[in-house]
């Protein structure tokens, strides 16, 4: 123990928290059960006794019940994410029955949409994210299954120590069961640079930063510790040793980035089988092209020698007699890399000199056309404009359709044209940079009608055997020939699309591992190239007076390092999750954690407001087995749930922000329930469970990935905002606007921030002009007064009030429906809570 | 929640971080971004010993492998320097113009990186932190100096015509700062989202909605007198209206004149560069209405071809600069001159970064230079900057900062300083840490501040 920890416990001691003469900081110390206080008539549960206790210790009191209208709007947010419709609000109000309230919650919690707002609440706690980050950061396509079984594991109300032990280990207790193994997913749900590094040190640092990654979301999600700031050196303000840093290091060893084949054995087995007929007709249909080919071959032969020498990268060069024209034809039959496709061939520059006296090069002031490989975001990049720009350097690069064409406005006289992709001659033969052209053809023409071939592919070389073998069967064509070998093409094409159509087996981003080659090793200031002792995957000893430590061999199969540690962080002695979680349930009900740092239950972190309830809380976790919906129903039968979000001044100045709960904390709505209640109010939501995510953002992929925003996103896009395709460095517009995460960090407590460029969005952005037409087509056919009566029900489940009701009728005489309805969907009503 | 609108956090808090009696010189920032890893070898960062040793092994350093892989022998600078202003400070014949502020220019010769690969190196360079997540440093400025204009974001991120940088977005992101610290991308080509009046809908039409959103919201108000919530979102919807108004006058380049187009090269016959200058004259536009901090950048991301978009000259060094060096070269001098002129430069604070630099050898096989995260120059000019020096050194041939190595962290600590504010003091508290942007590293570097 160094200095810095001795001087922590003393703080730790002296903190407001800390009781007796046990040092241990409070987040640590065992469970407690306390004498729950002596209840009022107010309280419902034991939640209401803690609460009042400590209200009246500030001469507070609680506030009434809710409306049953702001109630069952708060409760239905809380659990859905959605709105109430007007039909259930209207017959919520109406109901008599004494247990209301319980059968209205127990009807939201069996809701299939009740795994969609807190499996969305659970992604932010673990960074998920959908693209890859950094860099290159392409999108992840198959990351999606992992979402699903989180929305599926909080519908089942899966108990959370087996969660947790999916999580970390779904492969090893999965037994091939892919709805388990994918829960591994949440290892691999953080951004990866996946940059290629030559430099050795800079390839350990950058594996260092990903297991960062894996030890910072796991110890924050589950312990709400923030290990990662031991990294470098012992924590400075919570007593973590930096070997516990690399304890845990060690433990994801094995753990690397990427997709697994999550199938079952029945599905391979089908997949299997269905696939065996159609390969075999790809075999005939393969042979018979082989074969059909074999006879063309045969056909001809190619000369022993060739006029010209082959493409030269740095100068290749075509004479020819003195000829007046006015467009020379360059067609690229292949590329040096790739005989059966021209597609990547580079031109750095093509040079078309005068015959006669005066030399001059008149490409400069040809008209050049070809089509090229293209960069969505940066259409010229690789243009044909770079072939006679005057300077090497800048490529044309080719797609499959290569033929370049020079057109002068008058005749020229001309006699050679040099080609090129290396002029400088700067790179070495190995560098992809030069990649050339394989066999061309060179034509000029007068008229662009008639052409005339100054120089045949068969004057050069063939520069590879493969190059050699499509020249020949390019010469020995004949119309019959090509009849069959279409034919035959044609059926290879069908039969690949029969073979696609099969889907393939079931892959997930879930990671893959490997056993380390050498044991982890704890790096001095974080650094790599520092190597301190070795260190053995075992549990934090940060927590070893409270909680039975482990510790695995040097060499322990990776596998068993997870799994490890999954049940050390769910054994019945470690108090730290039970409290992390049991915080976290209360953080999502109430807008604000009984810690509010929900994870972190550091120095640096808050102190808990209520250190007996969060301790009665959850010991509860423990007496309902992990099940959740259970305490979800306790929370929500509290008395201090079900009260009023009414502001009284004489409270509001002994405590403003309602920690003590006073009242019921008002809310503004999340970025994920802004979008869903825009789509619900315009009754526009499209309410299809999981699968493939959709995009409000259009993907170009050229080296690096780049993110466009939409601007008006299509009814496809008109799902619940859980299922849209999260990529990192992508904001997107409503949902960033809203404070929707980024999704390279974890984020276990969202930001709520009033912008102006909130208001431009929601005023202006396609989406929501979108939504007011699609309103008041919706609302169309009816009087105006029967319009306003609707749209205020399914915007705020009320009627409009008298005066609402005549500026709303005059708004839409004048101006419209959908100046009506833009308005209503920028109300404060429709996205603050009580 | 949420802060409101105005107060924006740190701001009210300045009076307690600085210390007493100090006037910061700079109220704004200027910050010219090169990506793909500008040479300090070509540009900035003059090594005799470079030119006699050219085409020998790097001692000691014979088999380096890099990023991208092997390196060949040493290899020179395809162009001059020259001495330049009173100070003399040698500098590249490739930035004629630019180089006429030698003696304004306070040159950090020291910088080094904690990444080799563009994506984090950009990230270290913007944010202090080689991970994505944090925010970038004219977020933080936001967050601790707050608006000086109600009308325009805080901070403005002006991205290249051919695209964004390395990491694209996550270089103006403001992290776990609130929402409102972002970056406004914005370019001459590309205007503010979602600030122009929908097609169809006319002032009057949009007045209308806007005046029964307003009822609605003051009905819904008066039931919960004192949420300052609702007033704040109230109030934002206002502030919208005037940024509808007050940000195309401001991005409005043709209230400028025919000259000032002609100096800063709008009207080039190289495309690139035209669009470049445009963009300068967009960021003069911003810092003239007091936006905080502009980000220019000058070149994009990786394309299928090295140092095609940016600055990574892997292969063909001297066709790659000769191509993005006039690019940046006279619309930046122009814009320094046109601040300048105007007495921005008196309270704003320029700064010219790259994420690392290039090695002094060739990469095998080419006649281009590798990442080299070891050695880079930065520098700064203007408000409160000591011109005419240079802080730092590399060895004899460049490979490493070994003079008074300065970070990331020392660059930001000065720039904070700069702005009146202790870079340890503005923090912010996210899971588990009070995030800085100096991390818990920086020190001011002195001997460059006027």
């Amino acid at each position: 123990m160094n200095l810095w920890f001795a001087l922590l416990f003393s703080l730790a001691v002296a903190a407001p928290f800390a009781k007796g003469e046990d040092e241990t900081w409070w987040a640590f110390r065992p469970l407690v059960d306390d004498e729950i206080p002596k209840a009022s008539g107010w309280a419902k549960t034991p939640i209401d006794s803690y609460i009042e206790h400590d209200l009246k210790q500030r001469q507070l009191g609680p506030n009434p019940a809710a409306s049953r209208r702001d109630f069952i709007r708060r409760v239905t947010y809380d659990l859905l994410g959605m709105p109430p419709s007007a039909d259930q609000v209207a017959a919520f109000e109406a109901e008599e029955s004494i247990n209301a309230e319980e059968r209205l919650m127990d009807r939201l919690l069996a809701s299939p949409h009740f795994g969609e707002q807190w499996g969305r609440h659970w992604l932010d706690v673990i960074r998920f994210g959908e693209s890859r980050g950094f860099e290159v950061n392409p999108l992840i396509d198959n990351a999606w299954p992992f979402r699903d079984y989180i929305v599926r594991s909080f519908n089942d109300d899966k108990p959370y120590d087996q969660l947790v032990r999916e999580h970390l280990a779904g492969d090893v207790i999965g037994n091939g069961d892919p709805e388990i193994e994918v829960g591994t997913g949440f290892l691999v749900a953080g951004p990866d640079d996946l940059v290629g590094n030559q430099d050795p040190l800079a390839q350990a640092q950058i594996r260092a930063n990903t297991l960062d990654d894996i030890v910072g979301a796991t110890s924050s999600a589950f312990l709400g510790l923030t290990v990662s700031c031991a990294r470098c050196h012992d924590h400075k303000f919570d007593p973590i040793e930096q070997a516990d840093y690399y304890r845990m290091q060690a433990t994801f060893a094995g753990v690397h980035h990427g997709e697994r084949v999550l199938a079952t054995k029945d599905e391979l087995a089908v997949y299997e089988r269905e696939r065996a007929p159609i390969l075999k007709e790809q075999q005939h249909w393969q042979t018979q092209l082989t074969e059909e080919e074999e006879r063309l071959l045969a056909s001809v032969e190619l000369p022993k020698s060739f006029p010209l020498p082959a493409p030269s990268h740095y100068i290749t060069e075509d004479r020819f007699d003195p000829v007046k024209l006015k467009l020379v034809r360059l067609t690229i039959h292949n590329a040096e890399q790739n005989a059966s496709s021209p597609a990547g061939s580079k031109v750095d520059e093509i040079e078309v000199w005068t015959a006669g006296e005066e030399l001059r090069n008149v490409a400069r002031e040809a008209k050049v056309t070809a089509s090229s490989k293209i960069a969505a975001d940066n259409p010229a990049a690789y243009g044909p404009q770079w072939v006679n720009d005057g300077k090497f350097g800048q490529h044309w690069i080719t797609d499959s359709n290569a033929v370049l064409t020079l057109t002068w406005d008058d005749p020229v006289l001309v006699n050679r044209v040099l080609l090129s992709s290396d002029r400088p001659r700067n790179l070495s033969p190995t560098h992809g940079e030069r990649r050339f052209i394989g066999d061309y053809q060179l034509d000029v023409s007068t008229d662009g009608v008639r052409w005339t071939t100054v120089t045949r592919e068969n004057a050069r070389p063939p520069i590879s055997d493969a190059h050699a073998r499509q020249r020949r069967l390019r010469l020995a064509m004949n119309p019959e020939a090509a009849k069959t070998l279409r034919g035959i093409r044609s059926s290879l094409a069908r039969v690949r699309v029969r073979l696609r159509a099969i889907p393939a087996p079931r892959t997930a981003w879930a990671g893959v591992f490997s056993e380390p080659a050498k044991p982890a090793y704890l790096m001095k200031r974080g650094d790599p190239a520092q190597r301190g002792p070795e260190i053995a995957p075992a549990s934090l000893t940060t927590l070893q007076s409270t909680s039975a430590r482990y510790e695995l061999p040097l060499q322990a199969p990776e596998a068993e390092r997870r799994r490890a540690l999954s049940e050390w962080l769910v054994q019945a002695d470690n108090p730290l999750t039970p409290r992390v979680l049991a915080n976290r349930l209360w953080y999502y009900h109430f807008g604000t954690g009984i810690v509010d740092t929900p994870s972190d239950f550091g120095n640096m972190g808050g102190r808990p407001s209520h250190p007996e309830l969060l301790d009665f809380l959850a010991k509860r976790l423990h007496d309902y087995q992990w099940y959740m919906k259970p305490m979800h129903r306790l929370i929500l039968t509290s008395a201090v749930y079900q009260q009023s979000s009414a502001r009284r001044e004489e409270a509001s100045a002994v405590d403003a922000q309602a920690r003590l709960l006073w009242r019921f904390p008002p809310r503004r709505l999340r970025g994920e329930e802004v979008r869903d209640t825009l789509l619900t109010v315009a009754n526009q939501l499209d309410k299809r469970q999981g699968g493939p995510g959709f995009r409000l953002y259009q993907y170009l992929r050229d080296n690096v990935a780049t993110y466009v925003p939409l601007e008006r996103p299509g009814a496809e896009t008109y799902r619940r905002a859980v299922y849209h395709q999260n990529a990192r460095a992508a904001p997107v517009d409503v949902l960033s606007d809203f404070d929707a995460p980024d999704c390279a960090l974890v984020t276990p407590r969202r930001v709520t921030t009033t912008t102006p460029l909130q208001a431009l969005t929601l005023m202006n952005h396609g989406f929501l002009l979108d939504q007011a037409a699609l309103f008041a087509q919706v609302l169309s056919g009816r009087t105006p007064t029967e319009q306003v009566h609707q749209a205020f029900s399914q915007a705020f489940q009320r009627k409009p009030e008298e005066d609402e009701l005549r500026a709303a009728i005059q708004l839409l005489k004048i101006h419209g429906g959908e100046a009506f309805c833009r308005a209503l969907l920028n109300a404060n009503e429709l996205i603050y809570l009580d | 929640m949420s802060t409101g609108l105005m107060g924006i956090g740190m701001a009210d808090l300045l009076a307690d971080t600085r210390p007493s009696g100090y006037r910061p010189k700079a109220k704004r920032v200027l910050q010219v971004f090169c990506p793909g890893a500008a040479s300090h070898l070509d540009l900035w960062d003059y090594k005799p010993e470079l030119i006699k040793h050219h085409g020998q092994p790097l001692p000691g350093e014979e088999e380096m492998v890099s990023f991208q892989g092997k390196n060949g022998n040493l290899m020179r600078s395809p162009w001059d320097f020259q001495r330049r202003g009173q100070c003399g400070k040698h500098l590249s014949s490739l930035l004629p113009q630019l180089g006429e502020f030698a003696d304004e220019m306070a040159f950090v010769h020291s910088m080094h990186s904690k990444s080799n690969t563009h994506g984090p190196g950009c990230l270290f360079m913007n944010t202090g932190f080689v991970q994505e997540g944090f925010p970038s440093a004219g977020s933080w400025m936001s967050y601790a100096l707050g608006r000086e204009n109600d009308n325009l974001p805080t901070y403005v991120a002006i991205p290249d015509v051919r695209g964004e940088p390395p990491n694209g977005k996550a270089n103006w992101n403001s992290g776990f700062l609130p929402a409102q610290h972002q970056g406004v991308s914005i370019n001459a080509a590309n205007p503010i989202r979602n600030l122009k009046l929908p097609v169809g809908i006319s002032l009057e039409k949009e007045e209308a909605s806007r005046d029964f959103l307003r009822m609605l919201n003051r009905k819904h108000l008066a039931e919960r007198a004192g949420d300052s919530e609702l007033a704040a979102r109230m109030a934002s919807y206002e502030l919208a209206a005037r940024m509808q108004l007050a940000a195309p006058e401001v991005s409005d380049l043709g209230r400028e004149s025919r000259s000032t187009h002609r100096a800063y090269g709008t009207d080039d016959s190289n495309a690139l560069k035209a669009a470049y200058a445009r963009n300068c004259l967009l960021a003069r536009r911003f810092l003239e209405h007091g936006v905080r901090y502009v980000t220019l950048y000058c070149g994009s991301r990786a394309s299928g071809v090295d140092g095609l978009m940016n600055w990574d000259a892997h292969k063909t060094l001297k066709s790659d600069y000769e191509r993005h060096a006039p690019i940046l070269d006279q619309p930046t001098a122009a814009l320094l001159r046109d601040m300048k002129q105007r007495g921005l430069l008196d309270d704003t604070l320029v700064l010219w970064t790259t994420e690392f630099g290039r090695m002094p050898t060739h990469q095998a096989g080419t006649v281009g230079r590798d990442h080299n995260p070891d050695a880079f120059t930065t520098w700064m000019l203007g408000a409160g900057v000591k011109g005419g020096v240079s802080y730092g050194a590399t060895d004899p041939f460049g490979r490493r900062a070994v003079q008074d190595k300065a970070t990331v962290w020392d660059f930001y600590a000065t720039v904070l300083h700069l702005l009146g504010l202790d870079h340890e003091s503005v923090s912010f508290y996210h899971n588990g840490i009070d995030r800085r942007l100096t991390d818990v590293h920086g020190h001011v570097i002195d001997p460059i501040l006027a």
